[in-house]
């Protein structure tokens, strides 16, 4: 259960580029549960989803991880929840290129200082769970675009998190492809995994998978559909 | 404990690939360091190596030396001042030396001719004369406190005979048992044969060193009897020199005493005059690279940040961030400092500083070959340790850590390749 309580986010505080990003969010995201935020572009999602996954901090208000004010905690801390509690599929799938991508898939491993073997045993499990098997030793930048984002997804899932957070997953996917996307959250969900996505796309916010739509406007939650 | 190796263990990893990924920046980066390491190194090996060689010298020179001027020029010591310098209190010897240059048109090099003095060394203080020392290869520790090997007497050399440095037998292509020619004052050419070349362990002693008898050297000169170049005196008590030598001018007004420490400063201010050039070498060398690094450093490029973001964005701490970073300068800068030093003795002390070789030309004919004796001290590799690993890992701390506080959620909102 992750709940905000009137979160607010300033960029650019007390300068003429002043922007107010969220003004006063009160959200509470059940567990086990594939959320989605939609809402037109610059209102906010990214922000959400930062502040949400411990990567920013709000200008105001708080966040609680399972009833455990986070808000206010060190980075050493904050890093260490994230690492733990969240993995992050990307819109641009960001991996680290000139290494393979199984080295992609255990960057994330690497400062908990985990044994080489077993962590090696979980990557190859986990990429042959999406069918990468084969990839594993290619360098990401010889991957399409389809097995990039799917090496993301497996690098997300590496540390174990019960948290995905995703931000735009299928913006650069076509139908196909998007729909194995949801094919993958819904067994994601069938894990027991929290899910957030963020999506312009209706055939994400339409699938059967989704349990709860949040809208976003200038910063503002609107009322519920669903 | 366990889980910190294993965690440098994969940073390590990370790093070192990361280093390869750039291999055109790195490796010129790699190439860039090493050289000035292996300037600043062989700028400061070559000048230690011949500091030590110089005080070498002066070790085995005497505590004080008195010549007689004419005047104001200096001329041959007749030997009734050696009774007077002898009878000054403190005074515990007196020798009389003989020595001279001798310039060889031939090969436009100058020779040392010198007179060995006679193996009883107690003795003859009438016409005794500068003692060699040898300096010997084998015992010469990190120190460099090794005495003299063996001392060689006049009575080993003999008339019509010469003993003759390494410098002086490659200069002339002579070898043992060959006839060397000399022009005598009188336009007479004397032929000496040569009996043997001194052992080449320590150049800048003894290259341009000729060994002579006696009755040859006043015969090549035309030097009478009871004459000496210049005296070798040495003292009971060494706080009492300047006051001995005042006294010997009081006596001998024509005396001109020298004390060594006077020498040893001329000397000191010589090498240092080298050591000040180098200087000025060594100081541009230390900017050129504190700029470079600086420049290397604060200008982490737009996918290096990029990759930061991502790496905080899946988990990575700031302080992973920077541990990445330490290994990174500490990678690049060991390999360049030890291949900059490794390359730098080889070069000063088996190439006979090649590189230098247009610079040191005016030091004599004789030398611009010359071997060093290899002496590096710990001092030494420390100093240039501190010149060059440290400003490098100073100029790159700062942008490690700025980097180190890229927000991870930049990853997020990146745009576009
Ligand atoms: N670091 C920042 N400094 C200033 N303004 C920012 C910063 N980050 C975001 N913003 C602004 O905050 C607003 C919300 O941005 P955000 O990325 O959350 O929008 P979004 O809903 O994700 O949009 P999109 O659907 O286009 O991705 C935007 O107007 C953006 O310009
Ligand atoms: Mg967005």
């Amino acid at each position: 259960m992750i709940e905000l309580v009137n979160v607010r986010k300033v960029f650019n505080a007390g300068r003429p580029a002043e922007f107010t990003a969220l003004s006063g969010v009160n959200l509470s995201i059940e567990s086990n549960k594939v959320t989605v935020l939609i809402g037109p572009s610059g209102s906010g999602k990214t922000t959400l989803l930062s502040i949400i996954g411990c990567m920013s901090r709000p200008t105001a208000g708080r966040v609680q991880l399972a009833g455990r004010e986070i808000t206010s905690l060190p980075e050493r801390f904050l890093t260490d929840i994230r690492r733990k509690t969240f993995g992050f599929i990307f819109q641009q799938h960001n991996l680290i290129k000139g290494i393979t991508a199984l080295e992609n898939v255990m960057l994330p491993a690497y400062p908990l200082g985990e044994r080489h073997v077993p962590l090696k045993q979980r990557a190859m499990k986990l990429m042959e769970d999406l069918h990468l098997s084969d990839k594993a030793e290619s360098k990401v930048e010889w991957l399409s675009g389809g097995e990039a984002q799917r090496v993301g997804i497996v690098r997300a899932l590496i540390n174990n998190p019960s948290t995905i957070i995703a931000d735009e997953p299928t913006a650069h996917l076509d139908t196909q492809l998007s729909h194995r996307f949801l094919g993958i959250v819904k067994r994601f969900k069938e894990e027991r995994k929290t899910v957030l996505i963020t999506t312009h796309d209706p055939l994400v916010y339409d699938d059967p998978v989704i349990d709860r739509i949040i809208r976003l406007r200038d910063g503002r939650l609107e009322v519920e559909r669903r | 404990m366990r889980e910190w190796i294993e965690k440098q263990k994969y940073i390590i990893d990370f790093t070192l690939s990361s280093l390869l990924r750039r291999k055109a920046k790195n490796i010129g980066l790699l190439a860039l360091y090493t050289l000035i390491v292996f300037i600043l190194a062989s700028v400061m090996f070559f000048t230690h190596a011949i500091k030590k060689e110089a005080s070498l010298i002066l070790d085995q020179s005497p505590e004080m030396i008195v010549q007689k001027l004419v005047a104001g020029r200096q001329d041959l010591v007749p030997l009734r001042f050696v009774e007077t310098v002898r009878g000054i209190r403190g005074v515990q010897a007196v020798r009389g030396r003989l020595w001279g240059y001798y310039f060889d048109p031939r090969f436009g090099a100058n020779y040392t001719l010198l007179v060995p003095p006679p193996t009883a060394q107690t003795g003859a203080a009438g016409n005794g004369s500068r003692r060699v020392m040898v300096e010997g290869e084998p015992d010469r520790n990190a120190e460099g406190s090794a005495g003299p090997l063996f001392d060689l007497g006049a009575d080993e050399i003999g008339v019509g005979s010469v003993v003759i440095g390494s410098g002086v037998a490659r200069v002339r292509e002579a070898g043992t048992g060959e006839l060397m020619l000399f022009r005598a004052y009188d336009g007479e050419i004397l032929p000496f044969r040569i009996k043997k070349i001194l052992p080449s362990s320590s150049q800048l002693v003894s290259s341009d060193l000729i060994l002579i008898d006696e009755a040859d050297f006043k015969r090549l000169f035309g030097i009478a009897d009871g004459l000496v170049t210049d005296l070798a005196v040495t003292v009971r008590n060494p706080t009492e020199l300047s006051t001995i030598a005042s006294k010997i001018t009081r006596r001998l007004p024509d005396a001109r005493p020298i004390i060594r420490d006077e020498i040893l400063r001329t000397y000191d201010s010589i090498f240092n005059w080298r050591g000040g050039m180098m200087i000025v070498i060594l100081s541009s060398a230390v900017l050129a690279f504190v700029i470079f690094a600086w420049d290397k450093a604060s200008g982490l490029s737009a996918g290096e940040r990029r990759e930061i973001g991502i790496l905080k964005a899946i988990g990575w701490e700031s302080s992973d961030i920077i541990l990445m970073k330490f290994w990174d300068g500490a990678v690049v800068s060991l390999t360049a400092f030890l291949s900059g030093v490794i390359l730098a003795y080889g070069h000063v002390f088996f190439t006979d500083s090649v590189v230098f070789e247009p610079a040191l030309k005016g030091w004599s004919t004789l030398y611009p070959r010359f071997k060093l004796i290899p002496f590096v001290s710990a001092e030494q590799v420390t100093t240039l340790f501190f010149l060059t690993v440290v400003p490098y890992s100073v100029a790159t701390i700062v942008p490690a850590w700025r980097a180190a506080t890229i927000d991870p959620d930049s990853a997020m909102r990146y745009t576009g390749e």
